[in-house]
């Protein structure tokens, strides 16, 4: 996408950003090869490079890069080497002040996008002509992955091997069992990156073409319209609130909901509920629902700070304190699915009649191609997201309450502070001295270099990068980096213009509805419960996990995210307006500030110059 | 055109036309005896047909003079069609409306009379164009319209105008440039009661911009519709979905001029809007939402894109009333219609693997 003539900055050169004070040093927490380095300076300085906010907001740790590499090996893998996506191969990335900027790698020679258009059509045909029983199949490996995790063991160093090593037969040392557990928990995050990507960009693709097909026809339909017409009434990610809304009514009719109220933490409630035989059982009830549907994650899962409802109930907790006030106070709460199913037919056939026979054949296929990949578009990010990414980190957590009993680390939180290659070495000097009885060296070595990184990290997290770096392209073309985040020309192009600053911030309108209030900016999701009612939210990209505190908020904003976001379809969901792809909200707007949002037409005005 | 009694039949009630009665009484009064059969409120009314024309025309001893100034005009010449418009409307203008013609629209004029309760009913007057005249009347300058008229004489001097107005030198220049300069033109006159508009506008039963069939375009201001349909001032403007009744788009303007009945009882006249009106949107979501209503079902009646010019009454009630429709032509802009392509080719192309869309 990056290959038109350099054109004089808009945007700064990647070699030309200064690290902020205090930061130095902040390179050796990435791998060699996501930085920009002088030995490519002639290719990478004359691309396009937006930061990926949508999925990496905040500087990576350096354990969470794996959370980048792992990705997009699996993305360019699909795109690139098995559909043969005509004219575009995989995504570049670099890391600047620990921020993700990202390039797509475009095809650019005609012989070989006809020769590519081959294998894609082929193949993509097959998935397509499939879909319903690949998908199926898929399902059935995620959970058997999500199994396999789970049984997963990371053995202690004990003092004596049991007898079973002296005198079983394939009986493996300690040393082996922890550095083969350690290989084994990477290689089963890199499948399920591997799975995640199978479909993505089919599903996308799909659903992207009956939005573009619509959007020719109908030029001023509403995206909540299209949205409305694929959308599945059964959607997974809807759920665990469904399951919220039951337990709440289920704690009004068994008299326990006074424990409910606002303020209280999970822990003085369940303390409260226990001292009943009615509240014992309200908490039996929960116990069920929580596996699976407490895999949500707080927030999208990229990073290990974000932990499942099972790990940090308050998000699951806000929200049925909630619903039980909604109840008592005879709002209705449910999602009227029949009223949505019938709705979403109607919307269908008004359409389908507004055209003619020919088209009309077209927008019914699109239509049902969409419903059909629609399942996977939803409940990929529940199951790897969600479900598999937040037992994940948690089971790197294990090493890291390894290391921290053997001195390695202060704090086993810690682990996320060294590279993947780092802990692997660190394990390694653990299992060597586990076995040698020797002094290990790792108890001096790494704490005093993870402090020192979470000192950058803050620091690096005051710093606001720049939307975009390189060269400005004079078109967006890559169908990736349109479909996946609504990166486009013209939203290219208002980045350059904002680059001046300015008290209008534009963006894709993305739900309707014109709403002014407070501004609450949410940098990461530990600032998720700062978040009061009747603010709106600014974010770098809002999640669905986040979903609940969706009926406390007024209105979104979000740095990133395109159409077919998953924060735009719940926004549209909860009918709350938002604006997303704005490129800079979370930089040019304070907490506290007055701001306007006006999601019908896209725009994000400033109303007083400064927050509380 | 002789009726059942032999007789040239000269006016006809509104509720008494349909679409095949175009050739004789113009498209806008053919128009509206359709809304009528289709239960749109529209305001009681009669239609003059051609043959009235023809009458005023013959019995004034004009055929020859007409003819005579036409045959000399050649596209182009703009002096010589001034002329010939000059001396053709000279000649017209102090011809008097035959008495045969006179008579039924005195009797008709009592109707509408009668309907609305009142002895001098504002009537408007309006020229109804024949054939293919009637797609293109407004740029060919044949679109006069005379607003709360009151009085038999003067609905008959009005609609002596409106006749006249067929010879202006943009409607022969027009004529001329379709070669038929030379034929004897002839239209039709609608009069209708008048509504005393609180708002009025314009509505298009698709986005006339954007091609988008499956929207509503609306254009409101206070008053009476002359300034909408003038541009005299800018309009609220709303796009509203058929299929939803979701208003999607909503500008609304300072309106700063209206037109209302003068208070002499006759004629329209262009007042300025109070201060604390001119920015107050002038349709509610109940307003739109009966426009809408009655938008789609014109243009299920007529099977294709309308062009809708209504009013909505002063008082309490805000009744709705269509003063005319017409088949949308030439939208600015057509939507993008990719040629026919199957569903997987279309997603083909999104990934850059087909033929590219277009």
């Amino acid at each position: 996408m990056a290959t038109t003539a350099p054109k004089a900055g808009a945007f700064p050169s990647p070699y030309e950003i200064d690290t902020p004070a205090g930061c130095e040093g902040w390179e050796e927490m990435y791998p060699y090869y996501a930085l920009f380095d002088e030995r490519r300076r002639e290719i990478d300085e004359n691309r396009f490079w937006f930061w990926n906010s949508m999925h990496f907001p905040m500087p990576m740790p350096a354990f969470d890069v794996i959370c980048i590499d792992s990705p997009y090996q699996a993305v360019g893998s699909w795109q690139n080497r098995v559909f043969a996506v005509p004219p575009a191969m995989g995504i570049d990335y670099r890391c600047v002040n620990g921020y993700i900027y990202i390039s797509g790698n475009p095809v650019t020679d005609p012989a070989k996008i006809a020769e590519r258009a081959e294998f894609f059509q082929k193949r993509a045909g097959y998935y397509f002509g499939n879909w319903s029983e690949l998908y199926g199949k898929w399902r059935a490996k995620m959970e058997a992955l999500i199994r396999e995790l789970g049984e997963l063991r990371v053995p202690d160093l004990p003092e004596y091997e049991p007898d079973e090593v002296a005198f079983g037969e394939d009986r493996n040392t300690a040393f082996y069992e922890v550095l083969d557990a350690y290989g084994r928990a990477l290689r089963l995050g890199d499948l399920m990156w591997q799975h995640h990507f199978e479909f993505l960009l089919l599903g996308y693709g799909a659903y992207g073409t009956f939005v573009e097909f619509c959007k020719g026809h109908l030029p001023d339909i509403p995206d909540q319209h299209i949205a409305q017409m694929v959308a599945g009434i059964d959607v997974l990610l809807f759920r665990p609130d469904a399951e919220l809304r039951r337990l709440a009514r289920l704690a009004i009719e068994t008299g326990v909901d006074p424990a409910f109220q606002q303020g209280r933490s999970p822990s003085e409630i369940d303390a409260e509920l226990a001292e009943t035989e009615a509240g014992k059982s309200w908490l039996e009830e929960l116990e069920k629902v929580k596996d699976p549907w407490f895999n949500m994650a707080t927030g999208d899962g990229l990073y290990h700070y974000y932990r499942s409802w099972l790990d940090d109930p308050s998000i699951p907790y806000a929200a049925l304190i909630g619903h039980i006030s909604a109840l008592n106070a005879g709002e209705r709460i449910d999602r009227p699915t029949e009223e949505i199913q019938r709705e979403r037919d109607r919307l269908a056939s008004e359409y389908g009649a507004l055209l003619d026979d020919e088209s009309r054949t077209s927008f019914n296929d699109l239509l049902n191609l969409s419903r059909t990949v629609f399942p996977y578009v939803e409940e990929h990010k529940f199951f790897c997201d969600y479900w598999f990414l937040t037992r994940w980190w948690n089971k790197i957590r294990e090493f890291g309450a390894l290391l921290e009993r053997n001195g390695f680390l202060e704090d086993g939180e810690d682990v996320f502070q060294l590279s993947r290659y780092e802990v692997a070495s660190s394990l390694d000097e653990l299992v060597l001295t586990w076995a040698t009885g020797g002094v290990a060296l790792g108890p001096k070595h790494w704490p005093p270099i993870v402090a020192r990184r979470k000192e950058i990290l803050e620091k690096l997290g005051e710093w606001t990068p720049p939307p975009a770096i390189g060269v400005t392209p004079e078109a967006v073309t890559d169908p990736m980096t349109i479909m996946l985040w609504g990166v486009t020309t013209e939203r290219v192009q208002e980045w350059a213009r904002q680059q001046d600053g300015g008290s209008v911030l534009n963006g894709a309108a993305a739900s309707p509805g014109v709403i002014e209030g407070p501004a609450r900016v949410v940098r990461s999701v530990d600032q998720i419960g700062d978040v009061r009612d009747g603010e709106i939210l600014v974010c770098g990209s809002t999640s669905p996990a986040w979903a609940p505190i969706f009926s406390k908020i007024k209105a979104t904003v979000t740095d990133v995210g395109g159409v077919m976001s998953h924060a735009a379809i719940v926004a549209r969901e909860y009918g709350l307006p938002a604006v997303v792809g704005t490129g800079r909200a979370t930089a040019a707007i304070r907490t506290g500030q007055t701001i306007r949002v006006d999601g019908t037409e896209g725009t994000v005005t400033l109303l007083s110059a400064q927050g509380a | 055109m002789p009726d059942t009694a032999g007789r040239a039949e000269y006016i006809r009630p509104l509720q008494r036309l349909t679409r095949d009665d175009e050739p004789r009484f113009g498209g806008k009064s053919a128009n509206l005896g359709e809304l009528l059969a289709a239960e749109i409120p529209v305001p009681p009314g009669f239609a003059i047909s051609t043959a009235a024309f023809r009458a005023f025309v013959r019995d004034a001893g004009l055929e020859g003079r007409i003819e005579g100034a036409l045959a000399r005009v050649t596209p182009g010449d703009l002096e010589a069609i001034a002329t010939a418009s000059h001396a053709i409307s000279e000649a017209m203008r102090f011809a008097p409306v035959p008495d045969v013609v006179r008579v039924e629209v005195e009797q008709h004029y009592a109707q509408i009379g009668k309907a609305a309760g009142l002895d001098s009913p504002p009537v408007a007057v309006r020229s109804s164009a024949v054939g293919e005249d009637s797609a293109e009347a407004t740029f060919a300058g044949q679109q006069e319209t005379y607003l709360w008229v009151r009085g038999v004489q003067h609905v008959c001097d009005a609609v002596r105008d409106c006749w006249v107005s067929l010879f202006s030198p943009p409607a022969i220049s027009y004529r001329a440039r379709l070669d038929r300069a030379e034929e004897p033109p002839a239209m039709g006159v609608t009069v209708q009661l008048m509504v005393d508009a609180e708002v009025s506008g314009v509505m298009f039963t698709c986005n006339p911009v954007s091609g988008d069939p499956s929207m509503v375009a609306i254009n409101a201001s206070w008053g009476l519709g002359l300034a909408v349909v003038g541009g005299e001032v800018t309009p609220d403007d709303y796009l509203v979905s058929k299929v939803t009744g979701e208003v999607v788009r909503e500008h609304v303007h300072s309106k700063d001029v209206e037109y209302v009945p003068d208070a002499t009882g006759a004629g329209a006249v262009r007042v300025e809007v109070p201060d604390e009106r001119r920015d107050v949107v002038c349709l509610d979501h109940t307003a739109l939402a009966r426009l809408i209503e009655v938008g789609k079902r014109i243009e299920r009646h007529f099977g294709g894109h309308q062009d809708v010019e209504w009013a909505m009454a002063r008082g309490g009630s805000g009744e709705l009333f269509v003063v005319q429709a017409r088949p949308v032509t030439g939208l600015a802009k057509k939507p993008e219609n990719p040629k026919p392509a199957s569903a997987m080719s279309l997603i083909m192309s999104t990934f850059g693997a087909g033929p590219p869309k277009g």
